[in-house]
């Protein structure tokens, strides 16, 4: 099982600076971390954003992620993971646990989700699109059938459970569990043999 | 239910934890697995690098200032620096080439074994820092630390140094950026916890420094009182 090598450190000039900026972080250098913070915030913001659809929430992820990064720092290595895949699991992670805070489970309150799962979630998906070229991840998704493809995004950029996701398609939960479990499965198996190739 | 010896399970939960369909109880399971389970821990890792180029397609979105401003007051902001930062700064030079401070200190690396026995068993310390008081030029703190341990012990070689309803607080200053809290020094000797191994927290950090804090440290993660002490910190072998 060999670990992907998409978006490693030294092929990405981008990833080998903020790999630097991170090292510099570990011996506790604020500077870098202005710098680090300069060079990836927007990207990160976007994202909590999107899962948690509302700006002060996202604002207090992105505080509480940013403090962990810099807490965390001297644990990164880089060997194991490109610095935007860290921070961004990060992110990632700590906008899932603060959606499950019980009172947050109705966060849909403009129905901009509702909107989005409709109209097939069209920012990343089209982006996705446009992306293939640059990501193999990106292609192996465009490489699924189309209802998995649309449960992994909308679980991956905004952040659905399997219920959620099973609401929002109007589909059984059973139904979007398989979706999901398959989609994973090709995604897997297409991005090796990308790699093989 | 464990995953550890159902590889199909394994991976179906660390895809799902990743891409964040698993939720619940369910994910916090997965989550202790992780700590004893390295092979599902790589996993889970290698499925967040696998997904984590997808992120690269959301929209770009100018976070608000404040959040930067909030990331800052957590961390001890640089507005505490100003002062106490600035007259470090200005002598920290000194701090590395004064040649009355390393004599100081090899000194007391010369006395140290024969006076007391060494504060981390078995393992000869890497980094020594030895702080004076500035007044009298004496030795009155010293650090030390192996270079893989994340333990620095810390000896006030005077006891008479600490004061009664305060704290004094230990600091790295590195050779870039703002200074580190190591912790308090509130008895004759601790044992404080790095951050990380020495190498990694000690080893760009040229000085180490003594402020006189309210009892339990800075409130705002940066020096708000004097420095009292200050001196070298190097690794010598």
């Amino acid at each position: 099982m060999a670990p992907p090598t998409q978006e490693t450190v030294s092929a990405d000039p981008q990833a080998a600076q903020l790999a630097a900026l991170l090292a510099a972080c570990a011996n506790r250098d604020r500077a870098a971390f202005g710098r680090l913070y300069q060079a990836s915030s927007a990207k990160l913001y976007g994202v909590a954003l999107r899962i948690l659809r509302r700006e002060d929430w996202a604002e207090e992820v992105l505080q509480e992620c940013y403090v962990s990064v810099w807490t965390h720092a001297p644990d990164y290595r880089p060997g194991l993971a490109a610095p935007m895949t860290w921070m961004t699991s990060i992110v990632r992670n700590r906008c899932l646990d603060w959606l499950r805070r019980p009172r947050l489970e109705v966060a849909d309150e403009d129905g901009a989700l509702t909107e989005a799962a409709e109209s097939d979630s069209p920012g990343p998906l089209e982006a996705l699109e446009r992306a293939k070229d640059r990501h193999a991840v990106a292609r192996c998704l465009a490489g699924l059938e189309a209802r998995q493809r649309q449960a992994i995004a909308l679980a991956f950029y905004d952040g659905l459970s399997h219920a959620e996701l099973a609401s929002h398609m109007r589909e059984p939960l059973g139904t979007v569990k398989t979706w999901v479990r398959r989609g994973l499965l090709k995604l897997k198996s297409c991005l090796e043999l990308q790699e093989q190739a | 239910m464990n995953c550890k010896n159902k590889p199909e399970l394994r991976e179906r939960l660390a895809a799902e934890y990743a891409l964040g369909t698993l939720r619940g109880r369910a994910r916090d399971r997965l989550r202790r697995w992780m700590r004893e389970d390295a092979a599902l821990a790589r996993a889970v890792g290698e499925w967040e690098a696998r997904l984590a180029p997808l992120a690269q397609e959301v929209e770009p979105v100018r976070a608000p200032a404040r959040i930067w401003r909030e990331v800052e007051a957590r961390l001890g902001s640089g507005a505490a620096r100003s002062g106490w930062w600035d007259r470090v700064a200005f002598w920290r030079p000194l701090g590395i080439l004064a040649s009355g401070a390393m004599a100081a200190l090899l000194a007391v690396v010369a006395l140290l074994p024969a006076a007391r026995p060494p504060p981390v068993e078995s393992m000869p310390a890497a980094y020594i820092a030895v702080l004076s008081d500035p007044r009298t030029q004496r030795p009155v703190v010293v650090a030390t630390a192996a270079r893989r341990d994340t333990r620095l012990a810390v000896r006030a070689l005077d006891p008479a140094i600490l004061v009664a309803g305060k704290s004094l607080e230990l600091w790295a200053v590195p050779r870039q950026g703002g200074p580190v809290s190591l912790g308090m020094l509130d008895a004759e000797q601790a044992t404080l916890t790095l951050a990380g191994s020495a190498d990694r927290t000690l080893g760009d950090v040229p000085l180490l420094a003594v402020s006189l804090e309210p009892r339990g440290g800075s409130r705002t993660g940066a020096p708000t009182g004097p420095v009292l002490y200050s001196g070298p910190c190097v690794k010598y072998w």
